[in-house]
């Protein structure tokens, strides 16, 4: 059966005629005509399939035929056709069905050969009881193998060389290599479980190996020369083996001996070398000490370096004088080791401290910033300069300007004053043009700007560096301007101009670098109602950098920006409109705009930087912004020819609105990146500024690429006023950027912006009503509270003021008088809306509590701090009511309750009472004491014994042990405040010590003097009481002043002695003179009484006599004549006084070198000395104070207190220098 | 409570040479204030004075505890410390060992201390002399007794004893109730 194509008919046939055309070659059995139509059902081809019975003959005979004939009005064409698809479908169907019906040749084969397998004995390949190598009965190619198995002999074909052969494998022959691959499927036909060809080949991997070939049960022939081996080789190997008895290695030579080794919890690789440090092998195996010298010797050789390098590495070892301060070994670890600090079980607050990300930057960036800020700056400067010249040459004019205004700021910068609008004029520069910097570098189609690029991108990479890990507080430029324009808002008679000059001028005194300082800047100048949406902001703040002091941002914070956007982007674009049509009048005017222009950008830049620095703002702010916005407009609209300069500003403060409305725009529009934003919002600023002046350079004349873009572009924003300030930039290098953005920007409908504004004005606006009657109330309750202030103020010396009252327990009385009386509430209320005490001065002067608010003015918090810790101190015992007196005092006090005027003073507590309790417990004590004492003296006896020393040894001991350990003495350093490095001073004590014997033999001297005397002059002593016993009736006093300097002098010798260098300043000159000169006398005297001794043996008496004779005149000149006269050596002598000098011979003895003074002049005028001696003369005055005693003892005094200090100083250096060292 | 009789006090005294060496005489002679030894339950307590004088109002079968314990006489009068101790011997201790953190937390089990947990040792400590074990944030963590000298140290295998455990500050968990 064919199935023939016949193409080309006529429309008109039918089956029929095909069927009587091509049955006369042979039976049609069936004609399928089919009409193909155009879209009208037109047919324009006509086609049909006949199936017809056909000998191939006549299947030639008909297409040589009817092929290419013409029938019917139509050209056949025919061509034998695949069959029908459901014919070979139903053929295919029959084939299928036929297979099936066929039993498969092959498996009858299989079955076959198993059967006759099976017949021989062979079940499932297997043959029972065979012996390996017999054939199969019936089967010439299979055979017994190893375990029974039936396998095929096999012929493999081996093509050697140019030659094939065949070889007969039998499986027989290598049946030993055959192992049973026995499964639980034993049962199952080999046939149905063929095992896998991995599973297969596994075994034969890796022959060579030692482990393999155990595994395969050979193993190697056992070798009595490797254990017989020396040990050293063993050693030797060990080493390069890694010492696999103590670690498993991975080394297959190693592993060899290691596999039968159990080993220890070893990480293989970390410390091998290093710990192997005991002897490796065990003792049994080491057979003779030669061996185990060898081997030490090489474990030695190989080891020791590197092990001691280790080992020291990780074993510290300290001196015995090692410090143990916990402090600084944390901080050492800090440092170094982390693996330490990460397991260190540190106080998890310390964990947190550490880990804790650097605290939130709410103030102003640190100063470190500004330097490459301002690099960066300059660089971008530069950049600005150079595309902005390149582009209009009017531009380049304004840029000039513009340049020139920020080259100031930077100068001014640099030379860090810190004026706080130098400052934010700073912060303006810095941020807006750094950022455009990297906005630049970011956009490929600059031309010019690439080399700066490199310089601007490092530098912003800097800067963002230093901004990444710092939470940003972002305020976008219309907060700012907001501030500015509800200023403008209150003080509306004021220019608009003066704004910005006015908050730049007062700015200047206050240092704002803190947030809060620069909105008390701010706020000095504004009006209230500022200040409180100030305060409020500043609330707001608060509360939104504790939330942002770790995140980065909040949504809700962009909402605000939002909505900031929205409102003042349609100001803005009202004002641009506006503006530019004055502009376009204007060409003069124009030029001045820009310029201005550019100082107004600089200054929204600078409120910006503030921005950033501070927060975000509050909605309230925003709508004073479009209110000022809104007359501006209408200024603008109105004066838009009579004032020029007004108009000017305004057209700066609507350029301001524009470029703070594409920032807005484009802050919304940022998705998470900040920074980037920004610096793409002040590019666009600048870029705005390049298109207005280029606006202005239209119509002046200059023709440049931007222009004509401009033109359209204002169009556009007249027509659109929300895509205006794209439509301008675009026509700048930004276009990718703002294309970039163009999707992401969503202004929000104008309607519901205003409605929003409106809303939000109202709650402002009653707000501020609410804020004005609190303020008032609180002045009211102020001055209330101020009145009745006053009142106990004065009576308040009525009051029991305690001693121990400071100012600042006075103050605390203060506050607890002002709390009784209600004050506080409203002084905290007040502190916290505290605008109201700056804005109005003279509210100020109505209290002085309110000027010290004032000064606190916005650390309101901390104010309320100081509140609560007067409370809490409010509940401390006072001082007065501590201790055990002060329970008596409270005592007495609770006997007349709280009554203020029976408040007690420690002066009611009776002292003595207590005194003579401490003295009874005193002693009852001291037997405890005693007790203790001897317990002490008994263990400190036993501790020597244990120690083997004696306590006194024991310090003698130390001093040894301390010369026996060596120390650097370069490194060693005097630290006065150790006692130990007292050794190195020199001391004075020992010449003191020597001092003082020689004192004590000096004294003994001057009193063995006297009682040499005695002997002879035992009358003179009594003559000299008479002397003074006159002296004493006529001035007492002024003997004891003699006695007392006399003691002075004494002790001023001892300190003398003690503190040689500071003697002359320490005591006078007169104290001074008297030491040498004493010793002198004492000299002279001991030559005297070498004399007396000499000269007088028993001739005392009428010696005594002598003396007696002329110590009447003296009397009678009293004290001045042994000072002075020299006639108290007159030997006339009166017998009265004697009675006298017997009854004051005990007051004599302390004044026994007076004595001997007196001595010397009287043997001297009897014997040696004639009466006028200079000597005589010169010998009393030593005696006697040059100056008064009190001085003296001011002089004294003064000097201890500069003393005292000095050692003071000395000693806090000395502490101050051992903590250093200790830290260090 | 009563005060140690000689032989007691020389044991005890014998046992904290071990480890503060001389410097019990700072216990003994304390420049603020008269400190001293008390014997109770077996145990021995140091105190000052005036606790002494407090703690002679209540009985005796009712005190527990005064002071600070320094560790108990056994049976065979030999003299243990104790943990609580440790605050007297850190400070004046002649000989310290400093374990790595690491094994910190091995030693306050109660373990001894290993070569590989040593992080630093006082130099010239002799084998069996009292040390006491710091962390090596100079934290005292504990005493024991050195099993090697220093030299042994810087020789011996990693997992080698090199300090015997003998208290640790992890008993004031481990043995809360009978620390006194």
């Amino acid at each position: 059966m064919q199935r023939l194509y016949v193409g080309g008919l006529s429309h008109t046939i039918t089956q029929k005629d095909l069927k009587d055309r091509f049955g006369k070659f042979g039976q049609v059995e069936d004609v399928e005509l089919r009409t193909r139509k155009d879209d009208e059902g037109v047919p324009y081809k006509t086609f049909s399939y006949i199936n017809i019975n056909i000998t191939d003959a006549d299947l030639k005979k008909c297409m040589t035929v009817l092929n290419k004939s013409k029938w019917k009005g139509g050209t056949l064409q025919i061509e034998t056709a695949k069959e029908s698809f459901l014919h070979r479908l139903a053929e295919e169907r029959q084939t299928a069905e036929q297979q099936r019906l066929l039993p498969p040749a092959a498996e009858d084969q299989k079955q076959k050969m198993l059967d006759s397998l099976s017949k021989a004995g062979v079940e499932n390949f297997t043959m029972k009881a065979a012996v390996p190598g017999t054939e199969v009965p019936g089967h010439e190619d299979w055979v017994v193998s190893k375990f029974g198995r039936v396998l095929p002999v096999l012929q493999l074909k081996c093509q050697k060389g140019s030659r094939a052969r065949t070889l007969k494998y039998d499986p027989s022959k290598y049946s030993h290599n055959i192992r049973k691959l026995d499964r639980p499927s034993a049962d199952q036909s080999f046939s149905d479980l063929p095992t896998p060809v991995s599973q297969l080949t596994w075994e034969l991997q890796g022959g060579d190996d030692d482990i393999s070939k155990k595994r395969r049960g050979e193993f190697p022939a056992y070798e009595p020369p490797k254990r017989k081996k020396s040990r050293t080789d063993a050693v030797n190997s060990l080493k390069a083996e890694g010492k696999p008895r103590l670690k498993q290695s991975v080394d297959p030579v190693a592993l060899t001996e290691a596999a039968q080794v159990t080993n220890g919890p070893k990480p293989p690789s970390a410390v091998r070398p290093a710990q192997r440090k005991g002897p490796p092998l065990t003792l049994s195996d080491i057979d003779s000490d030669d061996e185990i010298h060898r081997i030490v010797a090489v474990q030695s050789s190989s080891h020791n370096a590197l092990q001691q390098e280790e080992d020291e590495d990780k074993l510290e070892v300290v001196g015995l004088d090692y410090l143990v301060t916990p402090g600084r070994a944390r901080q050492q670890q800090k440092g170094g080791d982390e693996e330490e600090n990460d397991y260190d079980s540190a106080d998890t607050d310390e964990l947190l401290a550490s880990r804790k990300p650097p605290p939130p930057r709410s103030s102003s960036p640190p100063p470190q910033e500004r330097p490459t800020l301002t690099a960066g700056n300059i660089s971008g400067n530069n950049t600005d300069r150079k595309r902005k010249t390149k582009k209009k040459s009017k531009a380049g004019e304004e840029e000039d300007d513009s340049t020139d205004a920020e080259e100031p700021s930077t100068q001014k910068r640099r030379d860090a004053g810190k004026l706080s609008s130098q400052k934010q004029s700073k912060k303006k520069k810095v941020l807006p043009v750094v950022k455009p910097s990297s906005s630049e570098s970011e956009s490929d189609d600059e031309e010019e700007e690439e080399e700066c690029e490199s310089a601007d991108s490092s530098s912003d990479s800097d800067y963002e560096a230093m901004f990444s890990n710092v939470t940003r507080l972002e305020i976008s430029l219309a907060d700012l301007q907001k501030l500015a324009e509800e200023f403008q808002d209150t003080s509306e008679t004021t220019a608009p101009s003066s704004l910005s000059v006015s908050e730049q001028e007062t700015k200047p005194p206050k240092k704002g670098t803190t947030p809060e300082e620069i909105l008390a800047a701010l706020m000095e100048d504004d009006s209230s109602e500022e200040e409180e949406e100030q305060q409020q902001s500043k609330k707001k703040k608060k509360k939104k950098r504790k939330a942002d002091a770790t995140t980065q941002l909040l949504p809700a914070f962009k909402g605000t920006k939002v909505l900031n956007e929205g409102s003042e982007t349609e100001e803005g674009q009202k004002e641009e409109e506006e503006g530019e049509g004055t502009e376009v009048k204007k060409l003069k005017v124009d030029h001045k705009a820009t310029s201005s222009k550019m100082n107004g950008q600089k200054h929204t830049e600078t409120e910006s930087s503030e921005d950033e620095e501070e927060e975000e703002e509050e909605p309230k702010k925003k709508e004073a912004v479009v209110k000022n916005m809104a007359e501006k407009a209408e200024s603008v609209s109105s004066s838009s020819s009579d004032d020029e300069e007004e108009e000017e500003e305004q057209e700066n403060k609507g350029k301001v609105f524009k470029t703070m409305a594409k920032k807005a725009q484009k802050e919304s529009s940022s998705s998470s990146d900040e920074e980037e934003e920004e610096e793409e919002v002040l590019k666009a600023n600048q870029t705005v500024l390049t298109s207005k002046a280029a606006a202005a350079s239209s119509s002046s004349s200059s023709s440049e690429e931007d222009e004509d873009e401009i033109l359209p572009a204002k169009a556009a924003v007249k027509a659109a006023p929300p895509p205006a300030p794209h439509s301008e930039s675009s026509s700048s290098e930004e276009e990718e950027e703002e294309e970039k953005q163009a999707p992401l920007r969503v202004p929000l409908g104008a309607k519901e912006e205003e409605a929003r504004q409106r809303k939000a004005n109202i709650r402002r606006l009653a707000a501020v009503q609410q804020r004005q009657k609190e303020t008032e109330e609180n002045k009211k309750l102020i001055q209330g509270a101020l009145a009745n202030l006053d009142a106990p103020a004065a009576g308040a010396g009525k009051h029991i003021v305690f001693g121990s009252d400071d100012d600042d327990e006075e103050a605390d009385s203060d506050d607890e008088q002002q709390t009784t009386s209600e004050i506080k509430t409203p002084k905290k209320t007040l502190f916290q809306d505290s605008q109201s005490e700056t804005e109005a001065p003279g509210h100020k002067n109505t209290s002085t509590k309110e000027k010290l608010s004032g000064t606190h003015l916005f650390g309101s918090s901390e104010e309320e701090d100081a509140d609560e810790e007067e409370d809490g101190s409010r509940f401390d015992i006072r001082p007065e009511f501590e201790g055990r007196a002060g329970h008596k005092l409270m005592a007495l006090q609770s006997r007349f309750g709280k009554d203020e005027r029976f408040k007690m003073d420690s002066r009611f507590l009776e002292q003595n009472e207590d005194k003579e309790e401490e003295s009874e417990k005193k002693k009852s004590g001291t037997e405890e004491e005693e007790a203790l004492e001897e317990e002490r003296k008994k263990s400190l006896s036993i501790l020597q014994s244990v120690l083997g020393i004696s306590q006194h040894t024991s310090s003698s001991s130390k001093a040894t042990s301390k010369a026996k350990t060596f120390r650097d003495v370069s490194a060693l350093h005097y630290d006065p405040s150790r006692e130990e490095h007292a050794a190195f001073e020199t001391k004075t004590e020992e010449t003191k010590k020597e001092s003082k014997a020689a004192r004590r033999k000096k004294r003994e001297e001057a009193q063995k003097l006297p009682e040499v005397s005695k002997e002879i002059y035992y009358d003179v002593s009594g003559d000299l009481k008479a002397v003074f016993g006159q002296t004493k009736e006529e001035g007492e006093g002024e003997e004891d002043a003699v006695a007392v300097a006399v003691a002075e002098k004494e002790e001023t010798n001892w300190d003398q002695e003690e503190e040689k260098k500071k003697e002359q300043e320490e005591a006078g000159e007169q104290v001074e003179q008297p030491t040498p000169e004493s010793s002198l006398l004492s000299a002279e005297k001991e030559e005297a009484s070498g004399f007396k001794f000499s000269f007088f043996g028993d001739d005392a008496e009428t010696g005594s006599g002598e003396t007696a004779e002329y110590k009447i005149e003296s009397i009678q000149a009293p004290k001045l004549s042994w000072q002075q006269d020299p006639r108290f050596h007159d030997s006339s002598s009166d017998e009265e006084e004697e009675e006298e000098k017997g009854q004051e011979e005990e007051e004599k003895t302390q004044s026994t070198i007076i004595a001997k003074i007196e001595e010397t002049p009287t043997k001297t005028g009897l014997f040696f000395f004639s009466p006028e001696d200079s000597r005589l003369t010169e010998g009393p005055k030593l005696f006697c104070r040059s100056s008064q005693l009190e001085e003296q003892k001011e002089q004294w005094e003064e000097r201890r207190t500069e003393l005292r200090q000095e050692y003071r100083k000395k000693h806090k250096d000395a502490r101050r220098k051992l903590k250093t060292s200790v830290k260090s | 409570m009563r005060p140690l009789t000689e032989e007691e006090t020389k044991v005890m005294f014998e046992k904290l040479s071990k480890y503060i060496g001389d410097n019990i005489k700072l216990l003994v002679d304390r420049p603020d204030g008269s400190y001293c030894f008390r014997l109770h339950n077996e145990r021995v307590y140091y105190m000052s004075e005036k606790i002494l004088k407090l703690a002679t109002n209540i009985s005796r079968d009712k005190l527990v505890s005064v002071g600070t314990c320094f560790g108990k006489f056994t049976k065979s009068i030999k003299f243990r410390l104790h943990i609580t101790a440790l605050d007297f011997l850190a400070p004046y201790a002649k000989f310290k060992v400093w374990v790595k953190p690491g094994q910190e937390q091995s030693f306050l089990y109660g373990n001894h201390v290993l070569k590989s947990g040593l992080g630093r040792i006082t130099e010239n400590t002799m084998q069996y002399q009292g040390v006491v074990v710091y962390s090596m944030t100079d934290v005292p963590l504990g005493f024991g007794v050195a099993a090697k000298t220093t030299q042994e140290c810087r020789r011996v295998d990693p997992m080698s004893i090199v300090v015997f455990h003998q208290a640790d500050v992890g008993e004031f968990i481990r043995n809360e109730d009978t620390l006194t």
